[in-house]
């Protein structure tokens, strides 16, 4: 990603106080402005309003074998799509995305699918991102050789391609939804490590920064209430976009059985076990597939329309 | 002047490479005479009848038969002659000898290789192909023996390639790059019926799939409690516990069938004995109740992602499992995928934690090589500990000769074993083949070792797709189908079966003889059989392979991974094993 040369955004006196707009107040006037942004904006809220309804809406539970149903259903495995709207006879169970190999709803999956996807790209990010700051921050900061070590460990990290360095770690440790989470959060933390020492590094040479220190601030104030909020933007895009490439490698990892185990409804572990079936039950596998397209778009519009916003080149089109 | 010195030095290259040749093979000469200088069971030339044969007969001999195995020696008479010696009657024999495990190779080329090594990637044998490259992770390719003694192959190159997806071995066989594939998806069945160009080949179901549990009290992930798969009455309560009507139903293709018992009823005494539990959720509740486990446990289940005949679509099958255990027992399965060869070497070492997904497919239709290789003496630890009132019914239910007379000791077996529960057999399931409808001689073996040699698509070149690569071509100390299947094209035994059948005929053996209590049987071998690499073929050849596997002293007794189960599992002990 090319957040690095995005400078980071410089608060002077006048854009904030004069007609007192706030930074936030510009940045979403702008992100509203963009038609891209705001697909990404609703498609997102759909899933995060699924997320959170899946246990209400999915009509049957994730793990649930309809040879277990009461009252039993008269369905096989991987059958077709079957939805009482579109003519399908009412004296067949409906299964709006048919039903998996293993005879459950698909659709009940996918919507508690939403639920694991968001959940593993939020917490991924969130790690990668608390992480990242920490380490990028001390190194911007007190430069130096604690500087050159974090930043040369992160350079190690970001030699590695991300996936397969996700596959070593989950190997050692042993596969399972979380240990791919932490994975994935671990060979994220570089990006943000350092594009959070870039904007330490700029800010911390400002007057106000320096203001601060001759008023006979202490290290931890002004580093984490003087410097740090004011290098946070470029962590917000960087973040944003983090999310989707997080939950494309989460869906790898379970696509090659590395990541969520069986019987856990997530998308890519989904994908993976119906794979096979790709010509005889093509909706088993384009569902999923489908899912993981819309979810990792909507967060790729929204982090570019937060860039563009957050950007302080463009300032004279709000 | 310069000339002449170069013309010189080219001469004396020569002569050295000549001498080094010459060394070479007095080298290698050399220890076939005095093989193995290992104590007790000495190698010695035996007494030859005939005055006139210098041929020196290789004898390994047993000192007594304590040991716990069942062969008593494996003496070379002549040079066509081999006798081997049993402690036991055994009247399977011939179709346990007869087996792929038991390929002949030249003795010269066995010793070269120190036992592992080349042996793995290029095996010598008689068969109609041979080894010509193995490009690992792509392909296998095989060209016709010029030394084969029987009828030439049908093409001149054979490959084997190989893919785990179903769906992407049939779109290969669509788009004609390969002539024939191995176990078509179950969901395909109609697909393949359905297309002209292509033909449908159902192989027998006779394999089992069975769901092992590991029944020692200490295992890895239970180190401060006792594992409750070590008490019977737990094992008792997922046997019925699990309804394997529901598993076949669902997930297994048509041809398939609930096993009643672990060997397929079509083989001699497969099913006598009382049949498996009958699904009960709630019988089985209390029972693990009773047990100490009222709510349930956490257990682990292992398998390998890979299908086979038995196992169409394993993780289908695990999730169904998963599901059915939660809700009838309350028992939590983690699901654990192994890679393959990884899962097999540690369910043949016992070391696998909990219940697993295993199954067998025969590799001669006799009960010795179902219920012999897994609860007999010799059987692996992948059950845990033996329980004496099975071994013993299947030790001495596999000396009788007539199938009536094993029949008591063959109820005995399968009933103790329906009380143990070391297993729970699944399925017997059905499978397909399917090649180009233009193939000539296309067949599917019940036994699983197609001959490519008699099939022909009319070019010089045949492609067979199957399940997985070999893991390696030694197949002596090899287990799994899909490496068996490319030795088959390439070594043979003393007897073989017959094409698409299970019928026992003879090979490299033309013929042989049995006195009356079944324990002495001579071989009379094939005169003027050449390997491949052109050595001739004697009975010192069949002694120094078949004792390599046997004498654990050898020190050629290494292999791919030295386990040699189908040695152990068909015939007991090894000679010389190191005490434990």
């Amino acid at each position: 990603m090319t957040t690095e040369t995005i400078p980071p955004v410089k608060l002077d006196a006048s854009t904030l106080s004069l007609d007192s707009v706030s930074l936030w107040q510009i940045t979403r006037r702008r992100l509203f402005r963009r038609k891209s942004s705001v697909v990404g904006m609703v498609i997102l809220a759909i899933l995060i309003l699924i997320a959170l309804t899946a246990q209400w809406i999915a009509p049957y539970s994730p793990t649930l074998s309809m040879l277990d149903a009461k009252p039993s259903q008269n369905v096989t495995k991987r059958s077709a799509p079957c939805i009482y709207a579109l003519g399908c006879p009412t004296d067949q169970p409906q299964h709006i995305m048919g039903t998996d190999g293993n005879l459950r709803d698909e659709f009940s999956r996918m919507l508690y699918g939403a639920r694991l996807s968001l959940m593993i790209g939020l917490s991924t990010v969130s790690f990668a991102i608390f992480i990242g700051t920490v380490l990028g921050a001390l190194g911007g900061y007190f430069g130096g050789w604690i500087d050159n070590l974090i930043m040369r460990v992160m350079d190690v990290l970001l030699a590695f391609p991300s996936l397969l360095l996700a596959i070593a770690i989950v190997t050692v440790i042993g596969p399972g939804l979380i240990n791919a989470l932490l994975a994935i959060g671990i060979v994220s933390i570089p990006a943000y490590a350092r594009v959070v020492r870039g904007s330490v590094l700029s800010v911390r040479e400002m007057d106000y920064v320096s203001a601060s220190r001759a008023l006979g601030g202490n290290t931890y104030e002004i580093l984490f209430k003087r410097i740090l909020p004011n290098a946070l933007t470029p962590l917000i895009v960087q973040g944003t976009l983090g999310i989707a490439s997080a939950i494309l490698d989460a869906a790898a990892l379970s696509f090659l059985g590395l990541g969520a185990q069986p019987p856990t409804p997530e998308w890519g572990a989904m994908l993976g076990s119906e794979r096979n079936q790709v010509f005889t039950a093509p909706h088993l596998v384009f569902y999923p597939g489908l899912a993981i397209m819309l979810t990792v778009l909507a967060f790729n519009l929204l982090g570019d329309g937060l860039r563009d916003a957050l950007d302080p080149r463009l300032a004279h089109m709000s | 002047m310069k000339r002449n010195l170069s013309v010189l030095f080219s001469l004396v290259v020569l002569a050295s490479m000549m001498l080094a040749a010459c060394g070479g093979g007095v080298a290698t000469e050399a220890p076939a005479v005095e093989p193995a200088a290992t104590e007790a069971p000495a190698v010695e030339p035996a007494a030859t009848e005939a005055p006139m044969a210098a041929y020196e007969g290789l004898m390994v001999e047993a000192p007594d038969c304590e040991y716990g195995g069942e062969f008593k020696s494996i003496e070379a008479v002549d040079e066509l002659t081999v006798k081997i010696t049993l402690c036991v009657p055994d009247p399977a024999f011939p179709s346990k000898i007869a087996f792929s495990s038991f390929a002949i190779q030249p003795t010269e080329y066995l010793e070269s290789t120190g036992g592992n090594g080349d042996l793995l990637e290029k095996p010598v044998g008689t068969g109609p192909y041979m080894v010509s490259e193995w490009v690992r992770g792509d392909q296998l390719v095989f060209k016709a023996n010029p030394n084969y003694w029987g009828e030439k192959a049908g093409s001149e190159t054979l490959v084997f390639k190989w893919s785990a997806e179903s769906a992407q071995r049939l779109l290969e066989l669509q788009s004609g790059t390969v002539d024939g594939i191995d176990n078509v998806g179950p969901d395909d069945f109609a697909t393949v019926e359905g297309d002209t160009n292509l033909s449908l080949l159902n192989r027998p179901a006779l394999n089992i799939m069975y769901i092992g549990f590991n029944n020692n009290p200490q295992v890895e992930g239970f180190d401060n409690t006792t594992n409750p798969l070590a008490n019977e009455k737990v094992r008792q309560a997922i046997a019925m516990g699990v309804d394997r009507n529901r598993i076949v139903d669902n997930f297994y293709p048509a041809g398939s069938e609930v096993a009643s018992h672990f060997t397929p009823c079509s083989i001699p005494n497969g099913c006598v004995g009382d049949d498996w539990y009958a699904f009960d959720a709630t019988a089985a509740k209390a029972l693990l109740a009773e047990a100490g486990y009222p709510d349930g446990f956490e257990t682990v289940l292992n398998y390998r992602d890979v299908v086979r005949g038995y196992l169409p679509d394993p993780n289908i099958v695990a999730q169904d499992l998963q599901a059915q255990l939660k809700e009838n027992l309350n028992i939590t399965l983690k699901i654990e995928v192994m890679e393959s060869g990884a899962f097999l070497t540690a369910a043949d070492a016992g070391q696998l934690p909990g219940l697993y997904m295993l199954g067998w497919g025969a590799d001669y239709p006799d009960q010795t090589n179902f219920l012999g290789y897994h609860f007999g003496s010799g059987a692996s630890k992948q059950f845990g500990d033996k329980f004496d009132d099975i071994t013993s019914a299947i030790d001495s239910g596999a000396q009788l000769a007539s199938d009536s007379d094993r029949e008591p000791f063959y109820t005995d077996a399968n009933n103790a074993i329906r009380t143990h529960v070391p297993m729970i057999p699944v399925a017997h399931g059905g499978s397909a083949l399917a090649f180009q409808a233009a193939v000539t001689g296309a067949h599917a073996s019940p036994l699983g070792n197609e001959s490519f040699s008699v099939m022909s698509n009319g070019t010089d070149s045949f492609v067979w797709m199957q399940n997985a690569e070999p893991i390696s071509l030694y197949c002596a100390d090899e287990t799994d189908g899909e490496s068996l299947r490319a030795c088959e094209q390439v070594t043979q035994s003393l007897l073989g079966y017959e094409i698409g059948g299970t019928a026992v005929e003879p090979v490299l053996a033309e013929s042989y003889e049995v006195n009356g209590d079944l324990t002495e049987w001579t071989f009379k071998l094939r005169p003027g059989v050449l390997f491949s690499d052109g050595s001739s073929f004697d009975a010192n050849d069949v002694v120094t392979s078949l004792s390599i596997q046997w004498d654990a002293a050898n020190p050629l007794h290494t292999g791919n991974t030295g386990a040699f189960s189908y040695w152990s599992g068909l015939f007991g002990a090894f000679l010389n094993a190191p005490a434990e």
